[in-house]
């Protein structure tokens, strides 16, 4: 019964997932997009709850619904006339494109079916952050240090395009 | 935590550059109000300090104690790291220097710049020493992010902004087609440790599905050595970006792709097979992988080539037949295959970059990147023809210059592994790349010029950039026992069992 209730559970977050990240496609206004993507963002954190990880759904919701998506929305809506702006996506190679789509698609699910994944049951989750925080200050310290390196040029980089735009 | 302290006496040379980093970028703000010319050289002496400094540590380094690994497991502190690190110091030491004499980046902030090219310099020695899925990822990112804004950097100039973004497009897809390799490689295996990839990998065939995580992770690979059919940035950047940033992306990424090219496959999906031979295991046939990209990278980088007027997009995909070249040496399965990479990749840096000198010398007195703005050079400056002559002549592969003792390297191990069909096709695009190498040639010597020529004029340092890049393509055979040192070392590959 509990499996049919987390089945459940799960084939509905992915509809929300899909359903709204078709949207953020195929729709034509930016700000309904933004929110659907929200929705998308949402989803995917239940996805992470759902598998036991609850420090990465906390870290999705607070980087990517938080601050990511609020820093978009900002963006779109202090942007000008953007509720008249003609959002032309997906109008050019229908057809090609829904074909390789489908041919990616359809190899995907092949590989999920053939691949024998070893499955791990690691019985009832428990709380992650703790381990996840020893490992990186131990094995994984040098990704750490090198993750922050690469956002130092980042920044530095983004203020340097900005500020040559606004002097010249 | 003793590991990571023990660690960092053997990663020096990365040390050095950060703080050379930390230091440019203080020393920039500190600076902002000064004139232009003095706080720029002095930025540059602090970025050359940092960059010789890492040179003569990885020189230093190179060949001392046992190959381990470093940080739990995350960087290989072996003989092809320690190659490597030279190569990425001296690419990164003739950039500086060519930044300093182009025209283009004339009476712009280097500020930024040079910070960028100390951070890539250590970026493509993590790259070249990944031995975890986590850290090529990662490494692999920096070093895209940071030759984004590069090629971006002139931001007035449109064509500098749109190579920046097509080359952000092309590397999100590639880098996100990676990602989704790598984590299926990872959900097959349940490790990111490259030789925990290996040991699972030889205990269940994976066969096809594993072939498919294999396109996928070829597709990041390819991005960064710029491999058709991951090729297509390749010109357009190339011919966008200053072109100091241009020459580096011909050298050090390229160099860095194929260590982890080498890292990934010959580690992480092959066992020793004694003698120096190793054997893929998991059941995937990747060795034919590599020969379809070689020989379309080769074919379509010469082809192509013939067809250019733009001497920048003509060295493009020249790159890119180069980068075919390698591959061939990548089928061969065996140490003979790392070592004729080694030293191929030490050959074409300087034979590369003295190509690229040229071209930003010329383009002082031309203000052109046209080949036909090069008519009549030969009258206006015999040096410089003469100079370029050498770096055609070698990236030709003719005889009595280095660039044919790379390309011996390469053929001897496509051959003696018994792929006499794949050396046949190499052969055949040499002759090829002849033409167009040839084409540029006779425009410098006998076309006439058409308007009027001005002088061209040396500064000490372009002699002395000509002098350092021209010396090993001409006597590349007397230098014979310090390419052994490369290939001896190269081919310790980091063995955990």
């Amino acid at each position: 019964m509990e499996s049919m209730g987390s089945a459940a559970i799960f084939y509905a977050t992915a509809a929300v997932v899909l359903g709204s990240a078709l949207y953020v496609v195929v729709g034509r206004n930016l700000v309904h997009s933004a929110f659907a993507l929200v929705a998308a963002f949402f989803g995917v954190a239940v996805f992470y709850v759902y598998l036991g990880a609850d420090f990465l759904a906390g870290a999705q919701v607070l980087i990517y619904v938080g601050g990511i998506l609020t820093l978009l929305l900002f963006g779109v809506m202090l942007t000008n006339r953007i509720y008249n702006l003609n959002l032309r996506s997906g109008a050019i190679q229908v057809v090609p494109g829904a074909l390789s789509a489908g041919l990616v698609f359809a190899l995907l699910v092949w590989i999920i079916q053939s691949v024998d994944w070893g499955a791990m049951d690691s019985g009832d989750p428990g709380p992650t952050s703790e381990s996840i925080g020893r490992l990186l200050v131990g094995d994984y310290l040098l990704p750490f240090e090198i993750a922050s390196v690469l956002l130092l040029i980042a920044l530095m980089g983004a203020a340097m395009l900005v500020r040559r735009r606004g002097s010249s | 935590m003793s590991d990571a302290l023990q660690s960092l006496s053997r990663f020096l040379p990365e040390l050095i550059l950060m703080a050379a980093l930390a230091v440019v970028i203080v020393a920039d703000l500190l600076t902002q109000r000064r004139p232009l010319k003095s706080s720029t050289d002095l930025l540059t002496g602090i970025t050359l300090v940092g960059l010789l400094g890492a040179l003569v540590t990885s020189w230093q380094a190179l060949g001392a104690g046992e190959a381990q690994s470093l940080f739990a497991s995350m960087l290989a502190d072996d003989g092809l790291l320690g190659v490597f690190r030279p190569i990425f110091c001296l690419t990164s030491i003739v950039v500086l220097l060519l930044s300093m004499r182009s025209k283009e980046l004339e009476g712009v902030r280097l500020g930024e710049m040079l910070a960028l090219l100390l951070t890539v310099t250590a970026a493509l020695m993590w790259m070249a020493g990944s031995i975890n899925l986590v850290m090529i990822y990662l490494s692999l990112e920096t070093v895209s992010v940071a030759s984004y804004i590069m090629v971006g950097y002139l931001s007035s100039d449109r064509l500098s902004n749109e190579a920046s973004l097509k080359y952000i497009l092309f590397g999100a897809v590639s880098t996100g087609a990676m990602l989704f390799g790598l984590s299926l490689l990872y959900g097959m295996t349940a490790t990111l440790d490259l030789y925990g990839v290996r040991a699972a990998l030889a205990e269940g065939a994976f066969g096809p599905g594993l072939l498919f995580v294999l396109v996928l992770i070829a597709a990041g690979i390819g991005f960064k050595i710029a491999a058709a059919p991951f090729h297509f940035w390749c010109p357009d950047v190339y011919t966008g970006a200053p072109t100091p940033v241009t020459a580096f992306l011909s050298v050090g990424p390229k160099a860095a792709g194929f260590a982890i090219l080498i890292r990934f496959f010959y580690l992480g999906l092959a066992e020793p097979a004694g003698g120096g031979a190793i054997a893929p295991v998991g059941g995937a046939d990747w060795q034919m992988l590599l020969m379809m990209l070689a020989v379309i990278t080769m074919t379509l980088g010469n082809v192509a080539a013939l067809l250019q007027t733009n001497v920048k997009r003509l060295l493009a995909y020249s790159s890119i037949a180069h980068a075919g070249t390698m591959l061939m040496a990548a089928c061969v399965l065996s140490v003979e295959g790392v070592q004729a990479i080694a030293a191929y990749l030490a050959i074409y840096l300087f034979m590369n970059l003295g190509a690229f000198t040229v071209v930003i010398l010329a383009h002082r007195v031309t203000g052109s990147f046209e080949i036909d703005s090069y008519a009549g050079f030969w009258k206006r400056s015999p040096l410089l023809t003469v100079a370029m002559g050498i770096f055609l002549f070698s990236l030709m592969g003719i005889p009595p210059f280095a660039g044919f003792l790379a390309k011996w390297y390469v053929f001897a191990a496509v051959i003696n592994a018994g792929l006499g069909w794949l050396a046949v096709v190499g052969v055949l695009n040499a002759a090829v790349a002849a033409f167009y190498y040839v084409k540029i040639l006779r425009v410098m010597v006998i076309d006439e010029e058409t308007g009027p020529t001005p002088a061209l004029a040396f500064s000490r340092l372009d002699l002395g950039l000509l002098v350092l890049l021209v010396v090993p393509n001409v006597l590349g055979l007397l230098f014979w026992g310090s390419l052994d040192r490369v290939t001896e070392y190269s081919q310790t590959l980091l063995e955990l069992g």
